[in-house]
């Protein structure tokens, strides 16, 4: 065909130049791939860090701030209701809940302290709002022990506390929460016969730190729960230690001293799809006024560390960067091919003196831009991978750092006297980044290319229509 | 036939006008060989491009077969050359990425005639002019005289009515000058085309039927051989008649 030998005739003659435009647009394509692979991997990983922290299929999550602690001398102290001192002879006291014991003594305590209860029958209610896809529950405890020796006074002993976190999972409602993001290394998840049942899931970090096994027990609130199964969690996460059913936490958790019967602490939601969130979330805060309603968007903004801040220069300046270079390299190619078809003026005066339309040899030009469009979008896809590559290799590892509540209160002294307040922990995660090249990269990596010559080829064609022959034949005479 | 009245061409240089070509009226009939003389700088190519529809006359109007190349519209003027003119060039301006052939098919690419046709009207125009065997060749790869032959076969290729020649033999030395002039001359009788030849060379010039001169923009016939040659070529025919 006459158009593709001509076409192929003029590239291969003027490979070099061809060469030039081509790999003019590769560069801006190819910059364009790798920071918009970097930011993707970005993404990823602070994906992974809330995925870490929610679970898998989390869109929203609603807790409930922790409640005021007493201050001293109102007639409470501790946590869970519960108040230590040294009798007079030295013999520690411990009263739980308003009950008072002295001597030696073991307290296991299983509380609900980071989050103040929820009701169990608000998920069935989220779960009917517009927008929302599944709902889930769970109850977030932690479990202390306290050993109190026989002598607290001058000469004896101190108290020693051992504390960990443990999760009651819902399997009622959905599969939500943090169990789901794990990979079980032992044993097998819940059933739901296991409903009532003393079992317990074990995160696999603290088994092997307290060397638990499947099949051996750990207790909490002084009950012997039959361990059945041990759970990795992704890197990033601030999984529990342990994780028991919903019904026995509700059965053996307090919250101030106070049964937790019918209660959760957070409730899990699933938005229809991610268009959907800010309205689920707005209508959640509607239905729980005091509830604190989280997005990933907005825990997003909550987390520190190096992850966001190249979070921000791959999206703020990577993005602009990239703009300016591909602005730079569509000039570039533009440029070319304008000379290119300045140099072929006495060509294109030819074949129009010969009856050739300003059409048809702009059809040819752009032809030819087209070709070299595509040999840029090649290369230049080859340099976002390698640019990819690059970046993978030398690119240091992250950190994400994020607040949860301690589960624990201070007492501050104010002006006007003495006030609890919360206090939270902060969790540095080490998150590697992965860049990645997606098929929709490469396709926007071909498009920009193939546009660039396109705009390059227009520019040229311009120059074409103006052109009359018989000024480009003088030309030559 | 070309009909030139009054025509003018006066082209603006800033404030100053130039007149290339000054109140011309000149008729050429189908099938003469009309070559036009000159100093450089006098017009000739000027008339050559109104002739061809690559110019429009200020004043005046050029007549070809009844229709002002005047009153065309670009387009049309497009088409006129894709059809009717043939044009061959001094530097014969060919497409130096394109074969031979793929040159010589490039004046019959505005037409859209089936494909096969076309390689056959190719390979037939080459072998016109007796480059057959150079289908394949690149303008770089041929001699002077090869590259004008080329170009003489992409004029024809298209069988056109006339045939507009600028200087054709201006870059050939003389061996290969006698050798075009012989091919054109060869072709033009064979073809009955119109042919328009700008030259300087006087030897070739008077090949032609008629010979004029441009003169500052003025047009003027320094010889006119249409009658003799009329007439010998008559005496030839009857001549033939009464030997069979």
């Amino acid at each position: 065909m006459f158009f593709l030998r001509y076409l192929g005739g003029e590239i291969r003659s003027r490979a070099r130049q061809a060469f030039a435009i081509a790999l003019g647009l590769a560069v801006g394509v190819g910059l364009v791939v790798t920071v918009t692979a970097a930011s993707a991997g970005v993404s990823d990983a602070q994906a992974g860090v809330l995925k870490g922290l929610y679970g898998v299929g989390t869109d929203v999550t609603v807790t409930k701030p922790p409640p005021p602690q007493p201050t001293p001398g109102s007639g409470g102290g501790g946590g869970g209701g519960m108040r230590i001192s040294a009798g007079a002879n030295g013999k520690p006291q411990v009263c739980l809940s308003g009950k008072c014991s002295s001597g030696a003594q073991t307290i296991d305590t299983l509380t609900s302290s980071s989050y103040s209860p929820l009701s169990y029958s608000d998920v069935s209610s989220i779960s009917k709002l517009p927008g929302v896809a599944a709902a889930g529950a769970g109850l977030d405890l932690t479990d202390r022990v306290m050993t109190l020796p026989a002598d607290m006074g001058s000469g004896g002993g101190m108290p020693t506390s051992n504390s960990f976190d443990v999760e009651g999972v819902d399997f009622t409602h959905s599969k939500l929460g943090p169990l789901t993001d794990g990979t079980f290394t032992s044993g097998h998840n819940f059933t739901n016969a296991d409903a009532n049942s003393n079992d317990a899931v074990v995160d696999s970090n603290y088994a092997k730190a307290n060397n638990l096994k499947v099949g051996g027990t750990i207790t909490m609130a002084k009950k012997k729960f039959t361990i059945i199964g041990l759970v990795s969690q992704p890197q990033g996460a601030k999984p529990p230690d342990a994780y028991i059913p919903l019904a026995r936490a509700q059965a053996l958790g307090t919250s101030q001293g106070n049964a937790l019967t019918g209660k959760v602490n957070t409730i899990y939601v699933t938005a229809a799809s991610s268009a959907d969130i800010p309205a689920v979330q707005k209508e959640i805060q509607k239905q729980l006024p005091s509830a604190t309603v989280t997005t990933p968007a907005s825990l997003a903004s909550e987390v520190t560390g190096s992850l966001s801040s190249t979070s921000k220069l791959a999206n703020d300046l990577g993005r602009w960067l990239s703009i300016l270079v591909l602005i730079a390299a569509f000039a570039v190619a533009a440029l070319l091919t304008v000379a290119a078809v300045g140099r072929r003026v006495r060509e294109f005066g030819t074949l129009k003196a010969i009856g050739w339309r300003s059409r048809r040899i702009v059809v040819q030009v752009m032809g030819e831009a087209v070709v070299m469009g595509a040999i840029g979008a090649a290369i230049g896809v080859g340099l976002g991978f390698a640019g990819t590559a690059i970046v993978n290799q030398i690119a240091p590892k992250l950190s994400a750092t994020y607040q949860t509540p301690s589960g624990q209160h201070a007492m501050m002294m104010g002006a006007n006297g003495p006030t609890s307040t919360t206090s939270t922990v902060a969790h540095t995660v080490s998150v590697p980044m992965a860049a990645s090249v997606s098929g929709g990269m490469l396709v926007l990596a071909i498009v920009l290319a193939i546009a660039g010559a396109l705009i390059a080829g227009i520019a040229g064609s311009y120059q074409i229509s103006r052109l009359r022959p018989v000024d480009a034949l003088a030309r030559v005479a | 036939m070309y009909k030139l009245t009054h025509v003018a061409r006066i082209y603006q240089k800033g404030r100053k006008k130039v007149p290339a070509v000054r109140d011309l009226t000149l008729e050429i009939s189908d099938g003469e060989w009309l070559a036009v003389q000159g100093r450089t700088g006098h017009g000739k190519s000027t008339l050559l491009n109104l002739l061809g529809g690559l110019d429009r006359p200020t004043e005046g109007s050029v007549e070809l077969d009844g229709t002002d190349l005047a009153g065309l519209r670009d387009k049309d003027l497009t088409r006129l050359r894709a059809e009717t003119v043939g044009f061959i060039f001094q530097t014969f301006n060919l497409i130096p990425t394109l074969s031979a052939a793929d040159n010589v098919e490039a004046a019959l690419t505005p037409l859209h005639g089936p494909g096969a046709r076309r390689g056959q009207r190719v390979t037939e125009a080459l072998e016109a002019v007796g480059l057959a065997d150079r289908a394949g060749h690149r303008p770089a790869e041929l001699s002077g005289g090869q590259q004008q032959r080329v170009a003489i076969a992409r004029a024809l290729v298209k069988e056109p009515k006339v045939l507009l020649a600028d200087e054709p033999t201006g870059n050939l030395d003389e061996d290969t000058r006698d050798e075009i002039i012989g091919l054109l001359e060869g072709l033009w009788r064979e073809r009955n085309l119109t042919l328009v030849m700008v030259t300087h060379d006087s030897s070739v010039a008077r090949r032609a039927q008629r010979v004029g001169v441009m003169n500052k923009g003025r047009f003027s016939i320094r010889q006119d051989t249409r009658r003799k040659d009329a007439g010998k070529q008559g005496a030839r025919d009857d001549r033939k008649k009464v030997a069979t």
